[in-house]
């Protein structure tokens, strides 16, 4: 039971989350734009609950792999056509070269 | 003398304008530094080609636009005054180039990022609420022992994963709608701010935040059923 949150108790004024609520604040928590008083009861969940603490690391995991997808680029005769152009406008030694 | 060149022409043009890393990129692209150019052109040119496709309606004007973008920062570098990143005002020109071939295309931009929330993509919990307990439960919204997720074995980085995850990712991505699409890879796999991405698309950092959230949630559970679906045979594929 060691990773489940503490039952909830009624008269508690301590900011408590669940499960429940902690995949849907996973992304602002990433983000970083939860108020101070979330953050804190999002750190003291995550001490108890080791699925919330694998669900984050998958939502981090997806994140990266999508880092990794191939994504198309310039042609390479438009890439060499603007790299001419950078040096014959920029190129040379002339510190006064045309713009 | 130019201690600060360890930084790459790529973080240098991210930078706030007047930064004096940022001031010593401009100096050495305007010296004709070749290579700095080609970094900033490889690393730039997919994430300008996506948000020029949010502008025209083929990849060939896209690419079009992305040439002749480039073509305007080689002209106006030299009057480049520094007041914002390098970056940002290159997507400028781009918006700029993007625009008036839109506008020659009669493209008609198919939503508009501006308008809010539309209903069904920002409503509901984005996690089956099966899968945690419920209100008279001893731990209300906690998981179920069924439902709890479970770590990915091989993870999706690792070699015998990598290949079937980015092709489900992909598929999953062309699924999703539009918008949350949009702001998942403008963000996650072009690796845009989230301040560049809300520029970009004209949202609102909570409405970008939002689609990002529901996206993602989405793309991690089209991953999770990859593993439930290949439990145990994981390691035997490796």
């Amino acid at each position: 039971m060691a990773d489940l949150p503490a039952p909830r108790s009624a008269d508690d004024d301590v900011l408590e989350i669940a499960c429940r609520e902690f995949v849907e604040l996973v992304t602002e928590h990433m983000e970083g734009t939860l108020p101070k008083a979330l953050e804190s009861a999002i750190a003291a969940h995550l001490e108890l609950c080791d699925p919330c603490v694998v669900y984050l690391e998958q939502t981090r995991r997806t994140a990266a792999a999508l880092g990794t997808l191939p994504s198309p680029t310039l042609p390479a005769a438009a890439r060499d056509r603007v790299l001419e152009m950078f040096t014959s406008l920029h190129g040379g030694t002339d510190p006064a070269a045309p713009r | 003398m130019h201690h600060d060149g360890a930084l790459s022409a790529v973080a240098a043009a991210v930078l706030e304008g007047g930064h004096a890393a940022q001031v010593e990129l401009l100096d050495r692209l305007r010296a004709g530094d070749r290579t700095a150019f080609a970094e900033l052109v490889d690393a730039w040119s997919p994430m300008l080609l996506r948000v020029a496709r949010l502008h025209v309606s083929t990849h060939a004007s896209a690419e079009e636009v992305v040439q002749e973008t480039w073509l305007a920062v080689i002209r106006q570098l030299d009057r480049f005054e520094g007041r914002s990143s390098l970056r940002t005002w290159v997507f400028r020109i781009l918006e700029n180039q993007a625009r008036t071939r839109g506008v020659r295309e009669a493209r008609t931009v198919p939503w508009s990022f501006g308008s809010g929330a539309d209903g069904h993509e920002h409503a509901g919990a984005t996690v089956d609420r099966a899968r945690f307990r419920g209100p008279e439960d001893r731990w209300p919204g906690g998981w179920t022992p069924e439902g709890r997720p479970t770590a990915w074995e091989p993870p999706p980085e690792d070699a015998a994963m990598a290949a079937e995850v980015r092709r489900e990712l992909r598929a999953a991505l062309d699924e999703l709608p539009e918008r949350q699409r949009t702001v998942v890879e403008l963000r996650d796999v072009y690796g845009l701010s989230s301040d560049e991405t809300c520029e970009r698309l004209g949202l609102s950092p909570g409405n970008q935040r939002i689609l990002l959230h529901r996206g993602r949630a989405r793309l991690r559970a089209r991953l999770e059923h990859v593993y439930r679906g290949t439990t145990g045979e994981g390691a035997r594929r490796g």
